[in-house]
Formats: structure tokens, sequence, C-alpha cells
């Protein structure tokens, strides 16, 4: 089944609200208006029969009556609903005004001295069911007769005057609703525009035009925070195809630098002949410069792989002193040539991938390497607490200026590009280190003091 | 020693056809799978060298075929660095695997590993010129006189007299003597190479560690360049 869109959803919503609104209202007021023309009518029939006892009660005889008889019809004329009738003890007619012929009831007459009230008046039927509400009472006379006064009223009329207002009230229900509906259905289609604009926008950014931004405009709060997080997703997005436009801008760079090498050199071999020891040497240098291309892939591609959430972590317990003190072996030769030691303090358990833990750490040390002055001593120190290991990679020096210690880790990133000694270094080697700290979940700091000490720590946390 | 390259790339199935007739096997190139499968078939080879990207058909099948009929060792050279790919490359029978660029002394490297068959014997005496190493005392002469080396030079200098004669690469030397394989910035192979020589060649008239010049170092009494 198709979705129903949102203005289709709401404008139903809000019908159905308005129609079981102006049912429920109507058919309370209904109910009120039937209730208030019944009271009506009972307090009438009541009154009147109250009135003609009392006018009974101050006649002398039936013949008093029968003379006064016009005064009694008085009291119902005016409706041809009305009907009144008296009798005598004997059954006798004296006052008969019944203007629609319905037959009336002189069961259960009110004794003479009982307050008449409403409860004592009852429904019965005529023809056709016509239904007839009355009262019958027994007055008396001075003379100490005694008249059975019925008062009665054919309901017929009460019920057309409903019908008409129920059918009425339909009809005005009926009306109500369409325009709930059709109003709703603009309010809605209304509301949402700022909706239909938003999309509209946001069809209209590529990556070309990344710059864009939604505009919340006159758009309602609640659409706010929608265009808000949009924008905040551009903005990264954004940043994120600049540092890949960066990374490929300084790859090929870095690329260029060695085949500019490689080209020249063999251009300058070709000019003239050259003895084989000369050719030998350009040989060489030609896979040196191989090499480094080689390495820039490998790293590139390293740093590619590890941002990709399928890349698999081969874990396995290290004894992080150990593994330390076997970097640091490693690096021993290097160290000793620059006259720096290398002293390793503490000790930890880890679950890490070992080749990419030694791969960070001997990237650490590398560059520690190469800014530690002569006669100088670099600290390698495991911690381990509650909820991490750390390994910190300290090295005394000149320091780096706090303005690059944000974007150490950048990809190509280099402190110095003058003095960037790119034949050794691809520049890509801190990125490969926090590369290698978030595959473990954890990452790398790094602190820095002008002629004093630089400390690189990974931190990782421990499950 | 014969060899079967299967490579499509005309420049690299030259250059290993050259490389490897040097270092003394007799080489075929074949430039496509479907006739790469029918030779390595029909012929005996010691060994196929297959590139895994090859037109019509690609590596994978070449050895999966090959395999339902023969056990020659292969040797699987592809551009692409992924595990899976390795594992695939193992799971169907290959024997190694190198990913492109390699060094091609690394290629040489892991011919005659596969081509040895069962593990590098452990000599106990090797004698090279005027150099004695005792592997069983870890002590190394030259010339009658003892020579002191650190654990780490020792093994450097027991790997270079056992694969006599041929040139490693700083990558497998660093892989074999600290266990590192990662390829870093650092030149640590040839500072340590360079205080082995130190003890090993200084004051000596013929010098025995010798620097291949892009490619990586060799233990010989005889060798061209230093």
């Amino acid at each position: 089944m198709r979705r129903l869109s949102l203005a289709t959803r709401l404008t139903v919503t809000f019908t159905v609200i308005t129609a079981v609104c102006f049912i429920l209202v109507g058919w309370l007021l209904y109910r009120a208006a039937e209730q208030r023309i019944l009271e009506q009518d009972e307090t009438n029939l009541v009154l009147s029969a109250r009135h003609l006892r009392r006018l009974v009660a101050e006649l002398d005889s039936i013949a008093d009556l029968k003379t006064h008889q016009d005064r009694m019809v008085v009291s119902v004329l005016g409706d041809n609903s009305n009907a009144l009738r008296m009798i005598d003890d004997a059954g006798q007619v004296i006052v008969d005004h019944n203007p629609m012929g319905f037959p009336l009831d002189a069961n259960g007459a009110v004794p003479v001295g009982q307050r008449i009230v409403a409860t004592m008046l009852h429904t019965w039927h005529g023809d056709q069911g016509l239904p007839i509400r009355g009262v019958a009472v027994v007055g008396q006379m001075r003379d100490g007769a005694h008249v059975t006064i019925m008062v009665a009223r054919s309901l017929a009329d009460r019920e057309v005057l409903l019908r008409r207002y129920r059918r009425d009230m339909a009809l005005r229900l009926l009306a109500g609703m369409l325009a709930a509906m059709v109003l709703s259905h603009l309010l809605v289609r209304r509301a949402l525009r700022p909706l239909r604009s938003m999309a509209a926008e946001a069809a209209t950014i590529h990556a070309q035009n990344l710059h864009t931004r939604l505009s919340a405009g006159n758009a309602p709060t609640e659409l706010h925070a929608l265009s808000h997080a949009l924008n905040e997703m551009l903005d990264r997005l954004e940043g994120g195809f600049a540092r890949v436009w960066q990374f490929t801008v300084d790859l090929a760079h870095d690329l260029r630098t060695p085949l500019g090498n490689l080209r020249g050199t063999n251009e300058v071999a070709l000019a003239r002949t050259r003895t084989p020891a000369e050719y030998q040497a350009l040989l060489g240098s030609n896979i040196e410069e191989c090499d480094r291309v080689s390495r820039t892939i490998e790293s590139v591609l390293f740093l590619a792989r590890a941002d990709n959430p399928q890349f698999a972590l081969q874990r396995s317990a290290l004894d992080v002193g150990e593994e330390l003190q076997r970097i640091a072996d490693y690096f021993e030769g290097i160290a000793s040539d620059a006259r720096v030691s290398i002293d390793i303090q503490g000790s930890a358990t880890l679950m890490a991938d070992r080749e990419l833990f030694r791969r960070a750490v001997g990237n650490l040390l590398s560059n520690a390497l190469r800014y530690t002055p002569p006669d100088q001593t670099i600290t390698l120190l495991a911690r381990q607490t509650n909820d991490a290991v750390t390994v910190a990679v300290e090295n005394p020096g000149a320091g780096i200026p706090q303005e690059h210690l944000d974007k150490l880790f950048d990809r190509f990133y280099r402190v110095d590009r003058s003095r960037s000694d790119s034949a050794n270094s691809t520049g890509l080697g801190l990125s490969i280190v926090k590369s290698i700290m978030e595959l473990h979940g954890g990452q790398v700091t790094v602190d820095s003091q002008l002629q004093g000490i630089t400390r690189f720590v990974l931190w990782f946390p421990v499950h | 020693m014969r060899l079967l390259v299967i490579e499509d790339e005309k420049k690299a199935g030259e250059y290993l056809k050259k490389g490897l007739e040097e270092s003394g096997f007799t080489v075929d190139v074949v430039a496509n799978g479907i006739d790469g499968l029918h030779q390595a078939l029909e012929e005996d080879y010691d060994l196929v060298v297959l590139d895994v990207m090859l037109p019509g058909m690609d590596g994978w099948e070449v050895l999966r075929r090959l395999r339902t009929k023969k056990d020659t060792p292969v040797l699987l050279l592809t551009a692409i660095d992924e595990l899976e790919e390795r594992v695939r490359g193992l799971e169907l029978g290959g024997d190694d695997y190198l990913v492109k660029p390699f060094a091609f002394v690394e290629l040489l490297a892991r011919i005659r590993t596969l081509l040895r068959r069962g593990p590098p014997r452990d000599i106990e005496h090797v004698h090279i010129g005027d150099l004695e190493i005792d592997a069983v005392r870890r002590r190394v002469r030259r010339n009658g006189q003892r020579i002191d080396l650190t654990p780490k030079e020792f093994s450097l200098l027991q790997l270079l007299a056992r694969r006599r004669g041929e040139v490693l690469s700083r990558t497998q030397i660093a892989s074999y003597v600290w266990d590192m394989n990662f390829d870093s910035d650092t030149n640590v192979v040839e500072v340590a190479i360079r205080r082995l020589r130190a003890k090993i060649d200084d004051g000596h008239d013929t010098k025995l560690i010798h620097t291949v010049r892009g490619m990586g170092y060799v233990l010989d009494e005889e060798r061209g360049d230093d």
C-alpha cells in the first residue's frame, strides 16, 4: 500500500476530529433542546391542571361550571394540540375542547387536595401511534360535587419540530465537516510549504557548490532544527571534501618530486656516454626514487584501508614493555649514531594489533630520533590504568610551536616545509599513527614545550 | 630450473625474463591466461609466476584449473594488497603472494624459497673466505681473530651468510632480524649494516659485505660495486 502523504494524513485527522466534536456537541445540544421542550409542555400541562382545579373550586355547582365553560376553555385555547375535558362523577361530559379529537384518559386521576406535579403526567397513544401526554385531576366544587379534569397535549408537532431540528443539524454538521476538511488541507499545505522549498534547495546542492547552505528564512521554528542540522552536515561534508582535495594535491606534489628526480637524472645521464659505474649509480638512484614512490603509495593505501570500517584488526595480547624494548632495539643503531639513548620505563599488557602497535610506536620513535639533540635521552613510558594503557614517547629538543600542534596529524602536514627532509619522510607517518589509534578506538595526543620536552601519548582504551 | 611467467604487461614480462635468466633460471613468458594455463599443463615447470589480472582468463581461474591437474608451485603477483585477496590466493592453492610493485630481489628470494622446498638448513659452521661463523656457540672469527657482535648483529650476519651470494632487501632484513614488517622512513638497516661492516670488514683487504645500491646487501667474497 502506498504511504499516505503527510498533508493527506493531517487533513483526514483534522476532519475526523472536527466531525467527532461536531457530532458530540450537536447531540448534546439536541438533547438539551428536546429536554427543554418536553419540560415546557409538562410545565404548561401541570399549570393548566392546577389552574383548572382552582377555577373549579371557586364555582358553586356543575350548573355553574356549565355556564362558565368558556372560562375553562380559555386556559387551553390557542394551541390546537391541547385538549381539555371535564366530566362529573356520573361520567357526564361537562366541558369538552379537543380540536384534534384524540382519546383522553381519566385513569389515575389525582385526588382532591393532592398537589399536582410533573411526575404525575403520563403518556399514551392515539390513532397511528400519536403520542399524547397528559394528566387527570379531581376537583371539588363548593357544593361538594367532584369533577374530573383531563388536560392533555398531542406531542405530534414536537416530533415534527425535533425531526426538522435533527435534519438541519445533520446538514450543518456535514457542511462544517467539509469546510474543516478544505480549510485544514489548505492550512497543512501552507504549513508544509517551507519543507518543500527546503527540499528544493537541498536538491540543488552538488559537490561543486557544497558551500551553499539552506536558508531557514521564514520557516517555522520546528524546521530550524532540521535546516540547522542539514547545514552542519554540509559543513562537515565540505570540510571532508576540502581535506580530500588537499590530500589529492599534496599526494600529486609528493609524487611529482621523485618523478622529477627520475626524469631529470635520466635525461642528464643520457645526454652523453657515461662509464658503467655512472650508469650503475644512476640506476641505483632510480631504484631509490621508485622506493620513495612505493612508500608513499603504500602509506596512502594504508590510510585509505584504515578509513574503511571493515578493516580487521589482528588483536593479540601484547607485553608492552617487551614490545617497546624490541622497537628500541630496532632503532638502536640510529640512536647510537645520533648519540641519543632510549630509556624504557613501566610495563603494561594490552590487546592490540602487534604490527600496527609497532608501526605506531616506530613512527613516533623515528620522529623523536630526528629531533633529539646529541647526548640526550628519549623516554618510552608505558602506563596501565584501570580503563586504559598509555604509551608515551618523550624527547627533549627545540619543541614544536603551538600553532602546528593540532595540524600535526594531518596528512602530508610538515612543520617546516622547507626543511621537509622529504627524501626520507613521506609526511604521512603521524597520520598513520592517528589512523592506527582510531582503529584501536584510542587516540594520539601531543604536547610540546619550546626548548623542552615534546611528548606524544598513545592512549589505548581497555575494554 | 624452468620457470613459467604468465604476465600480460609487456615490460614487466621482459624484465622478469631477463632478471630471472640472469639469476640462472630458464624462463618462458606467456602474455595471457588461456595460453598460460595450456603451457603450464603441457610442459613441466618447476614454478609458475602468475599475474592475477590477466586478459581473457584471470589468474584465479588459471590457478584453479591448474590445481585440478598439477601441483606446480605458484607465486601470485597482484596489484591489490588486501587481506581477502591473500586469503583467496592461498585458498585456491597459491604457494606465495607478492604485491606490486615489489623489489626484484624480493621476488628472487621468494622463488628460491619455494624451490628449496623444506626449511633452510642451519649450518653449524660457515666459512666464507677467512670468516668463520659458529652458529652453535654464536661466535665469529675473521682471520682467526675473535669478533664480538651484539645478538642482533649476529642474527644479521647469520642471515647474510645463510643467503650467501643473494641480495637481501632492507625490508627482508628488517623483517627477519627485528621482526619489523612495516616500511619505515628510516635507514635502520643501513646503519646496522654499516656497524656490522665496521666490525667484520674494517682492517681487512677483502671486503665481504657489499652494498648493491638501491637493492640491498649481499655477503660474498667477491662482488662488483661497493
